[in-house]
């Protein structure tokens, strides 16, 4: 059987998402489920600009962002990217 | 800034048991005037006695030095004051002057320098050993317990070249325990010849270290006199530059890029999207260094041509409180912090390239204090840098 390609996971670590919770998702190996930690492949980046826009009204627009496969996730914490992530595969 | 640095430091261990030295090393920069002055004095006995002694002559000789008057006649003026020893009946101290003067270039370096009683200081040119030819002059002061002779030379310093005074604890290292004579200065000579050879530029702090090491060692880990050495070293300054920032109009995205790319020495750039703004000017890969950072300071990053690129405020703000509270790089924690102080510890000047774009994304009230304006920031390290660190500090505003 031919290894399927993982997907990727970018964790945003620039100053606004760090301090917003931002650091505790960086600790993805202790929470996400094992199973998944297999399935994508985990890489930082300095910043997604996408704290540029926060709309208020939007909760979903907040700090911690998180791009899963290209898609930008906000307001994101370990429950939620573990759902996501599950979702996905 | 200067093309040249005089790089002074020393290296201490008291007797064994005292809590309190008899050798005192002052150094003073003058920036002004152009001027260094470095002295090392030793002061008779141990204790509290002879720092006196030593801190006595020592300041005397600093603050002649300063003025307009012949070295030699400063040196019987100090010998004139020194209060005498109740158990001996004699006054006696003996010092050591550096007295550095540079021209506005920095081109032309000299250095009048006098010794008396101390072992010969040592002058180096690379890796190799230069013998003394300068002049001794017997003082003939009245009161004189003996032979007062002092020894005076006026030379050049050239890159590349260190001037090294040790006092006598050094060269009787070992004296009758493993060396009959002990250390000696031939025995000092050959170690620093040797130890240059093998790292030719060795900074002051290391040399003397590894020297007062040495001779500490000779001594059976029981110093039996004050150990003191002190070096000056002339060499090529080691350069950082810190980015952080983004331009203020979009334009000047290009200058930055320029102004990094013509910078000769370390560069750190630090901020998320000054980041990714030099790696779209330079076209490089932005990897972030997942296994680096701590619960307070995000992960470094990796960038082709840049030595650290950081995350901004977090860092430059734990940074800035390092270096104000002068904890030692050996305690902290083994993230972007302890990286970004270790490269501008080792490096002579330091320049800032300030971007003066506002960060939409910091004006969130949910933010901690510790986000700063980036100006406060940067003046608090400039002043941490002078202050504590005595190193050159440039910025410029983009």
């Amino acid at each position: 059987m031919k290894k399927r390609d993982k997907l990727l996971v970018k964790i945003c670590v620039g100053t606004s998402c760090f301090v917003q919770g931002g650091a505790d998702l960086l600790l993805y190996n202790d929470f996400l489920n094992p199973e998944l930690l297999d399935r994508f492949e985990f890489e930082g980046c300095s910043c997604l600009e996408a704290c540029k826009a926060v709309n208020d009204a939007d909760v979903e627009s907040k700090p911690p962002f998180v791009m899963i496969n290209g898609k930008l996730h906000g307001n994101m914490n370990s429950d939620k990217l573990n759902k996501l992530l599950s979702d996905e595969i | 800034m200067n093309d040249i640095f005089i790089d002074v430091d020393y290296s201490q261990v008291y007797k064994h048991g005292q809590k309190i030295g008899g050798d005192v090393f002052l150094l003073s920069r003058n920036p002004d005037r152009n001027q260094i002055v470095a002295i090392l004095s030793d002061g008779l006995g141990s204790g509290v006695k002879a720092n006196v002694l030593a801190s006595l002559t020592a300041h005397m000789a600093h603050n002649l030095s300063f003025s307009p008057m012949d070295l030699t006649h400063s040196a019987k003026i100090i010998m004139d004051t020194l209060p005498v020893c109740k158990e001996r009946k004699i006054s006696y101290s003996t010092f050591s002057i550096a007295d550095i003067r540079y021209d506005n270039t920095a081109e032309k370096i000299i250095v009048n320098f006098l010794e008396y009683d101390n072992p010969p200081a040592l002058f180096f040119q690379g890796p190799k050993n230069i013998p003394w030819t300068g002049e001794t002059i017997d003082l003939q002061r009245k009161g004189a317990f003996k032979k007062e002779l002092l020894h005076r030379q006026t030379f050049n310093l050239e890159i590349g070249d260190r001037l090294l005074m040790l006092s006598d604890g050094v060269t009787q290292s070992g004296l009758g325990l493993s060396m009959p004579l002990g250390w000696r200065i031939g025995g000092v000579n050959k170690f620093i010849e040797r130890t240059l050879e093998n790292n030719t530029e060795i900074s002051s702090k290391s040399l003397t270290k590894a020297i007062v090491n040495k001779a500490l060692n000779l001594d059976g880990f029981t110093s039996r006199d004050d150990i003191t050495c002190s070096c000056i070293y002339v060499r090529k300054p080691r350069r950082t530059l810190i980015v952080t920032g983004p331009p203020f109009s979009k334009e000047s995205d290009v200058i930055l890029g320029e102004k990094i790319k013509a910078f000769n020495g370390k560069k750190i750039v630090s901020g998320g999207t000054t980041a990714l703004i030099v790696s779209r000017l330079f076209d490089k890969k932005l990897k972030v260094d997942l296994t680096c950072w701590s619960s307070e300071v995000p992960p470094a990053s990796n960038m082709e041509g840049i030595t650290l690129v950081t995350e901004g405020m977090l860092t430059l703000s734990k940074v800035a409180t390092h270096l104000e509270a002068k904890t030692p790089v050996y305690d902290l924690p083994n993230d972007p912090v302890k990286k970004f102080i270790e490269i501008i510890e080792n490096s002579d000047q330091v320049h800032f390239i300030v971007g003066t774009k506002i960060n939409e994304a910091h004006q969130d009230p949910n933010i901690p204090v510790e986000i700063g304006i980036r100006r406060t920031i940067i003046g608090r390290l400039r002043k941490a840098l002078e202050d504590n660190y005595l190193k050159e500090t440039s910025q410029e505003y983009l």
